[in-house]
């Protein structure tokens, strides 16, 4: 009777080992690391609702983990594994380190990095960048301020806000030559408390109109309290400030999710070919749309009053700030784009030239950028 | 010249306020003899709370009353593991500010960004009544029998015993009343200083009111001078970026606060250094 129960033995084993990568390969799982908290309603939230939309769109099985301090990224990311990940989405520029390292220690699974510039041949970067709306929003934040000022409640002094700090106040400048961005470094991404006194700040100081880079809606709060309007940022945040909410920067992050996974499905992206695969998406991928709210890019209750204003433009003439918007975001919709915030010759706020005449900048020369465009006023560290 | 004086001391007090309660309701627990480091999760519970019936009644003053509640029921689990069980109190008051950034984010996920239709004005009759809590609650702490039990439960545990009180009720008290305390501060920031709901919003808010009620050598008369000088320091530390560089600005408000109330500290006074027994369970025959 022995060889009985050894054959059955034998058989489940058998059994097991063929069903066993049979059952895993039925939906390939895919895990996200987040850095902040899934509620904060800014970067996370922003990740979290693209993992869920690609879930429902492709046949994947996601995992997450929220709250992730940057440093400790790589037993998270072992983590994720153990539980049968075969793509890593790491969502923080801190994560870069880790992530690669991770990246070289598993070299049949799929890393992705956002918002980095390190690759391997199983690990690829992605960026959806909002540097053309908030051009967009600056043309419109020059045509609607009365003193001259705007205020700018700014994360940390790091090339991305920088360079969307520029491309602000390229926006203010082409329709205002005379505007002002008046800044306020929080060295948080996060910190309603220190958000609303940055505010307080700018508006005890005159600024009439207000952008920021911070995940809470604090700033529109406290601008649309004393009857001043704001542009939203990440999340759409017009239902915070209906009246007071004139614009503002969504993002599509599921785009680029949705694109590169079903590529990895298809076979054409593997563990083996990404070295040079990097998603800098924008507008004209839709990966990132203007907006304080999904489908409105600027609120009604500010249309006529920026189809009020006039500029004279060298391109289309003289023209509503309205319109001068909406053909800038036309023209940055199409591939290849008919126009970039970023063309020379452009002179920083000290007078030196950072671009050529005719010239527009590259991506890298975009995620490195130090410099402070003409018009920004307040600290600006690490200045070249 | 006025504007900055005057904008400064608003700003002063509109932070000033919720740091206030939560820092006069630690130097009650503290008083007592039980140090709660779990201000941040009972203030973010009770922002949670005093949001959530705030934005379902209409009416913020309710939520503020809920919050006192969130807050209280907080700290009673903290009372119950640190006095009945006699658990260590710095691990429990850590563990209670997790479970309360947990809890109030798990519960506040329908709540995370609604908008808040009546709110309360960050300076207004509020900020008065809370100068005028503190002033009573010094009143209580130094000129009133409960408050000399209240202080010796923290000096002298066995003292109060000896007397037929009941040290773990005194204990329980205090800390059950430092719970509301802190849940109203954490309220006051979300139905008045930025009125809405997002999760962990009370960001670290939590650990200055513990700061301040340690600086302030445990009174409640110089926990106002600190909360509110905090307050507009804070204030201040954006308003100078313009010509002081951020990165020390930062700082600046802890360091001089700190600064402040070490400096001011009266020497050989009534107010100076912690509680004997602070920290300490008390066990009857056990010295």
């Amino acid at each position: 009777m022995r060889w009985i129960r050894t054959v059955a033995l034998v058989g489940l084993m058998l059994l097991f080992a063929a069903a066993g990568p049979g059952l895993a390969q039925a939906k390939l799982k895919v895990g996200f690391i987040y850095v902040g908290p899934i509620g904060d309603y800014g970067w996370t939230h922003a990740h979290d609702q693209a993992r869920r939309i690609t879930e429902r769109t492709l046949p994947i099985e996601t995992l997450y983990v929220e709250s992730v301090p940057e440093a400790q990224v790589e037993p998270f990311i072992d983590k994720l594994i153990q539980q049968g990940a075969r793509v890593v989405f790491t969502t923080s520029f801190g994560f870069m380190d880790g992530t690669l390292a991770m990246a070289k220690r598993y070299p049949n699974i799929i890393f992705g990095h956002a918002s980095g510039f390190k690759r391997n041949r199983n690990m690829f970067t992605y960026m959806a960048d909002f540097y053309q709306i908030y051009y967009l929003n600056g043309l419109m934040a020059g045509a609607l301020t009365k003193s001259g000022k705007i205020g700018y409640v700014a994360a940390f002094p790091i090339p991305e806000v920088k360079r969307h700090l520029g491309a602000f106040a390229l926006g203010i400048r082409a329709v205002n030559p005379t505007a002002t961005v008046n800044v306020r470094w929080l060295f948080s991404w996060f910190a309603p408390a220190k958000a609303k006194e940055a505010t307080e700040a700018l508006i005890a100081e005159g600024a009439d109109v207000f952008a920021f880079t911070e995940d809470s809606p604090t700033v529109i709060q406290v601008a649309a309290k004393k009857g001043l309007p704001s542009f939203s940022h990440y999340s759409p945040m017009q239902r915070f400030a209906p009246q007071h909410v004139i614009s503002g920067q969504l993002v599509h992050w599921e785009a680029i999710y949705i694109d590169f996974l079903r590529k990895v499905l298809a076979g054409k992206y593997t563990a083996d070919n990404l070295q040079n695969v990097d998603y800098w998406w924008l507008l004209a991928e839709k990966a990132v749309e203007l907006g304080g709210d999904f489908g409105v890019p600027v609120n009604p209750v500010w249309v006529p009053k920026l189809q009020a204003v006039r500029v004279n433009t060298r391109e289309f003439g003289t023209v509503s700030v309205y319109d001068l918007v909406m053909r800038r975001l036309a023209q940055m919709s199409k591939t290849p784009v008919a126009f970039d915030p970023f063309t020379g010759p452009i002179r920083d706020r000290k007078g030196v030239l950072r671009v050529p005449a005719g010239k527009t900048m590259t991506v890298l020369e975009l995620t490195t950028m130090e410099w402070a465009a003409p018009g920004i006023v307040g600290p600006w560290p690490k200045e070249p | 010249m006025e504007e900055w004086v005057l904008n400064t001391i608003i700003r002063g007090l509109a932070l000033g306020t919720p740091l206030l309660w939560a820092a006069l309701g630690e130097v009650y627990a503290e008083r007592s003899g039980v140090v709660n480091l779990g201000v941040e999760g009972m203030m973010v519970l009770g922002a949670f709370s005093a949001f959530a019936l705030a934005q379902t009644t209409g009416n913020p003053l309710l939520g503020l009353l809920l919050a006192a509640g969130a807050g209280a029921a907080a700290a009673l689990l903290h009372a119950f593991v640190t006095i009945t069980l006699r658990a260590n109190q710095y691990v429990s008051g850590l563990a209670l500010t997790m479970l309360g950034l947990g809890l109030s984010a798990l519960l506040g996920r329908r709540w995370e960004g609604l908008p808040l239709l009546e709110t309360l004005p960050e300076v207004s009759a509020f900020t008065y009544l809370s100068l005028l809590l503190a002033v009573a609650l010094w009143f209580v702490l130094y000129h009133t029998r409960w408050g000399m039990i209240v202080r010796s439960a923290g000096e002298a545990p066995a003292a109060v015993d000896t007397l037929g009180l009941n040290v773990a009720l005194v204990r329980y008290l205090a800390v059950v009343f430092g719970g509301a305390l802190a849940g109203v501060g954490g309220g006051f920031l979300s139905v008045a200083y930025r009125p809405s709901w997002t999760e962990g919003m009370t960001n670290g808010l939590g650990w200055i009111a513990i700061a301040i009620a340690i600086f302030a050598s445990w009174d409640p008369l110089r926990a106002v001078a600190g909360a509110f000088l905090f307050g507009a320091l804070f204030h201040l530390s954006f308003r100078l970026q313009t010509w002081v560089a951020p990165e020390p600005l930062q700082m600046m408000p802890f360091a001089f606060t700190i600064v402040v109330l070490a400096a001011t500290a009266r020497r050989g006074g009534r107010a100076q250094g912690a509680p004997e027994a602070l920290g300490v369970p008390y066990v009857r025959g056990e010295r």
